[in-house]
């Protein structure tokens, strides 16, 4: 049990005819601690107690976790299964008649098996999330691969974490998204942020990084906008979207002219420093400043105060990682740490603001198009024999990698695709440019939608099969630290809802393929073949038990043994797992957005979250407490752009990029750059602020540009009177 | 050990989590007690709590004219009794902090109790406990004492609560901010 200053022994109120069950929260990376409070006559969940006693958020939570509780018995959960018959109505909530499991399963394996036998295997696909346990992530894979035999499955982490994922297998050979436990953090001497609304995105993390600066130590944020998190920081570099790299390379540059690199650490530990010490010297203060429009003062600033910092972490999230460079920003951050041998020991290190739930251990274990459990490769001939032979298939069976999640809309546009099995995502919200995104779904000759509540792309299915929330349901989760959790079950599923596990063995065994899953009969049985397919990858979780999770509040991977305790920290050995041992400082020359600014679209739009809100909004839109607090989107926009468009606070405006347009109640602030404006992305239908965003994709981890591209402005006629 | 709530006010991220827990404390019927406000929102994303101090003379009690507004022995100032409250709304004129509220439905006035139902059992209440930022934290008079200690303002510039307003408080403020007197590191 990690113990620091911020726990404190407190009990719980603990009211009579109520149990509380210890869990975590269902929403973003930080997997806060709490206890669902459960009436012991109704047995049903009716509110959340604090958990003070968990190492990382002792008791803490945002809005969203002490609201999520709700979400269970919430008048919106879908019940029973639905089918539609009139495939004119996709695109509404209309149509949908009430059917017994029985008949969903025996439409969707009709229609699934019609498809097989008419177009191929490959005609199918699979489009899955983040925001369940590793176990239904890992299912998911095998269910794709086993019992639909097709090559495409990728999932909603295209749109969130495969760009950390890329930047840390290229500079580590390894991709935890933390490389220190969170509860170093308040404890390191400067932190450097990049692209990361951390209060309003990870809002727990905030008592640890504001304790950095009550200590006397440093916070650096890069950001378009001055964020809450910014509005503190000792420097921040108020960047123009999409320009991070040169951010990056300018402050390297300045590492290594001043006398920052740890020359030892670089020698031994590291290739590839003098070919980007010569790429980065043309990023002077100045060349930086004209690409960035940040001040070469903060540049200079920036770079001495994380040189000089005994320890000191670099942290950056989507603001970074969604661009169409986003790998390359990723290493190119994780250079500075490289560079200046700050990590590989406690209080220093690298880490990503995980954004699902499950973002970390979700994409380790096959859901994504390219990977086997374990982070094993589809492509490498060895991985696909070690997985095949547990999963008892040939390697001849094993279907070949797919595309990722943007293409496989491409590849249903063409017609290549033409099923899809969606499960615990809302593409119509949450891909980028949704005019495409939501035609291609909309010509799907069959698509089955697994959800808790009928979601935007829920519209477009045949066949809705209802599914359960966090709570209903037990298994681990992987958090953004990289440690192995427990979620637990507080209430039997609501209604007729089945847990995914469940459905795809159901689904499986009618597909004919039960002997490869008919096996699985609880939570548990899935857990612990799961456990065992990762054994011996890169990551292991085969000593992951559920009793030690318990035991020492959590387990780090890796965790190759039932002896082995795990790893909070990583590369403590100096040692990276790249074949030399050594980890890779990259040279990369900087990469404008794939959309400029022009005459025609002169502003630049980004997008992100608020802190009311989760993904795609289909969870806490339905939130009381949470919709009254932010009703709708808005754009942001600086006072002098204001002035230009002749536009006022809360006027109604048209927002336009080359693919789409919405309209948008103008939020006036200086908090934002004059070049720039912002849109938060959770909302819906015509309030989508992906009708807009570019889908440019990077060329390694295939994400989305969501984070830059050219807009317009134009005020709305004069309103009648 | 009697704690206290003490608010840290630079610290607050806006995030409205206070407000969110307020509702979810046994004794409050799904109804908040306090405020966040955004101090200046079309410049900047400032944002600053308002909790009821629980002053240790209160005006809100002092001014009911049925004596509705109790005081409990660990000196939070509670919520109106619904059997004595007439609904004059003295109370609500009388904080020079605006933190009543008023519920025209049932004529009555509601408050922070600082969940009374916790706090009397040494259960921190509900947002601080939850306060991401640490801007509500719940502490002993020694770790208030450490804290202004820690920051060295030999300048008169500490304030709690004396002597501004109301006088004494049961909650502390820490004016004007966690930051100042700060020794950097390096």
């Amino acid at each position: 049990m990690q113990r620091d200053k911020f726990f404190k022994e407190v009990d719980n109120l603990h009211h009579p005819n109520e149990t509380l069950v210890r869990t975590h929260c269902s929403y973003c990376g930080m997997q806060c601690g709490m206890n669902l409070r459960v009436n012991t006559k109704t047995n049903k969940i009716i509110g959340v107690e604090p958990r003070y006693d968990w190492p990382v958020t002792v008791g803490k939570m945002c809005p969203k976790g002490v609201t999520a509780y709700q979400q269970t018995n919430h008048d919106d959960r879908l019940l029973k299964p639905l089918i539609r018959d009139d495939k004119s109505l996709k695109g509404t909530k209309l149509g949908f008649r009430e059917a017994s499991w029985e008949e969903a399963y025996e439409h969707i394996v009709k229609n699934f098996q019609k498809l097989q036998k008419d177009y191929g295997k490959d005609s199918l696909s699979v489009f899955s999330g983040v925001s369940m346990t590793n176990e239904k992530c890992y299912l998911t894979g095998k269910f794709a691969r086993v019992a639909l035999g097709t090559r495409y499955i990728d999932y909603n982490g295209r749109f969130c974490m495969s760009s950390a994922a890329g930047g840390f297998l290229r500079s580590f050979g390894v991709d935890r998204g933390s490389t220190l436990p969170w509860t170093d953090i308040h404890e390191t001497d400067c932190l450097f942020i990049a692209g990361s609304n951390t209060a309003e995105c990870h809002p727990t993390s905030m008592f640890r990084i504001w304790n950095v600066q009550e200590r006397g130590g440093y916070l650096i944020v890069a950001d378009p906008r001055e964020t809450p998190i910014a509005r503190r920081a000792d420097v921040h570099l108020d960047l123009r979207p999409g320009t991070d790299l040169a951010l990056a390379n300018g402050i390297l540059n300045l590492l290594i002219e001043n006398g920052f690199a740890d020359e030892e650490f670089v020698q031994n530990h590291t290739n590839g420093f003098e070919e980007t010490k010569e790429l980065v010297k043309q990023f002077t203060p100045e060349y930086t400043s004209e690409i960035t429009g940040v001040a070469p003062e903060k540049i200079i600033r920036a770079a001495e105060l994380y040189g000089k910092a005994p320890n000191a972490v670099v942290m950056f999230a989507r603001g970074i990682e969604q661009q169409h460079k986003g790998v390359d920003n990723v290493s190119a951050y994780t250079n500075m740490a490289l560079v200046t041998g700050k990590i590989g020991r406690a209080k220093s290190g690298v880490a990503t603001f995980t954004g699902q739930g499950n973002g970390q251990g979700g994409r380790e274990h096959g859901q994504k198009s390219d990977l086997l459990p374990g982070y094993r490769k589809i492509t490498n001939p060895d991985h696909v024999k070690e997985v095949c032979q547990f999963w008892g298939i040939t390697p001849e069976e094993m279907p070949k990698p797919g595309v990722s999640a943007y293409e496989m809309f491409e590849l249903m546009d063409q017609k290549v695709i033409r099923g899809l099995y969606l499960l615990c995502s809302n593409p119509a919200v949450s891909a980028p440019n949704l005019n495409f995104v939501r035609n291609a779904m909309k010509n799907l000759d069959f698509m089955v939608c697994s959800d808790f509540y009928l979601s935007e792309s829920a519209e477009f299915a045949d066949v809705i099969l209802p599914t359960v929330t966090w709570s209903e349901d037990e298994g681990t989760v992987t958090n953004l630290e990289g440690r192995i959790i427990k979620i637990n079950k507080a209430q039997e599923p609501l209604g007729e809802s089945k847990p995914d596990w469940q459905i795809q063995v159901e689904l499986a065994e009618r597909l004919g393929k039960g002997k490869y899953f008919s096996h699985l009969k609880t939570a548990r049985d899935v857990a612990d073949e799961f456990r065992g397919a990762t054994k011996g990858g890169y990551a292991d979780y085969s000593g992951a038990t559920w009793e030690k999770i318990e035991k020492q509040d959590g387990v780090f991977w890796p965790c190759k043994s039932e002896e082995h305790k795990g790893t909070p920290h990583m590369f403590l050995d100096k040692k990276f797992y790249h074949p030399d041992g050594k980890a890779k400082i990259c040279a990369l020359p900087y990469r404008p957005p794939a959309e400029e600014p022009c005459e025609q679209y002169p502003l630049r739009l980004t997008t992100g979250r608020v802190v009311y809100h989760y993904l795609s909004g289909n969870q806490t839109r339905r939130i009381q407490f949470l919709r009254d607090m932010c009703p709708e989107p808005y754009v942001e926009v600086h006072p002098e752009t204001a002035k230009k468009y002749n536009i006022e606070h809360e006027e109604r405006v048209r927002l336009f990029t080359r693919r789409g347009e919405a309209t948008y109640k103008v939020k006036i602030t200086e908090a934002i750059r004059s070049d720039t404006v912002f849109v938060p992305y959770h909302f819906g239908h015509e309030e989508s602020i992906n009708l807009l965003t570019n889908p440019a994709l990077d060329p390694m981890s295939r994400m989305p540009e969501f984070k830059a591209c050219a807009a317009q402005i134009e005020k709305q006629s004069v309103k009648k009177v | 050990m009697k704690k206290r709530l003490y608010l840290e006010l630079e610290n607050c991220i806006g995030c409205r989590s206070c407000l969110a827990a307020c509702t979810q404390c046994g004794g409050h019927e799904e109804r908040n007690r306090n405020y966040v406000y955004d101090v200046n929102p079309l410049v900047n994303r400032q944002t600053m709590p308002l909790m009821c101090l629980h002053c240790v003379n209160p005006a809100c009690a002092r001014s009911c004219p049925a004596q509705a507004i109790q005081i409990h022995e660990t000196g939070a100032v509670l919520s109106a009794l619904v059997e004595k409250c007439i609904g004059c709304q003295n109370c609500t004129i009388a904080c020079p902090y605006g933190i009543p509220k008023f519920d025209t439905e049932q004529n009555l006035m509601y408050k922070c109790d600082l969940c009374i139902d916790r706090t009397k059992d040494g259960i921190p209440p509900m947002c601080a406990s939850v306060c991401p930022s640490n801007t509500l934290q719940w502490l002993t008079d020694e770790e208030i004492e450490a804290k202004q200690k820690q920051f060295n303002l030999d300048n008169g510039k500490w304030v709690t609560s004396l002597p501004y307003l109301e006088s004494e408080t049961n909650v502390r403020v820490n004016l004007p901010g966690i930051l100042q007197g700060v020794t950097k590191l390096f």
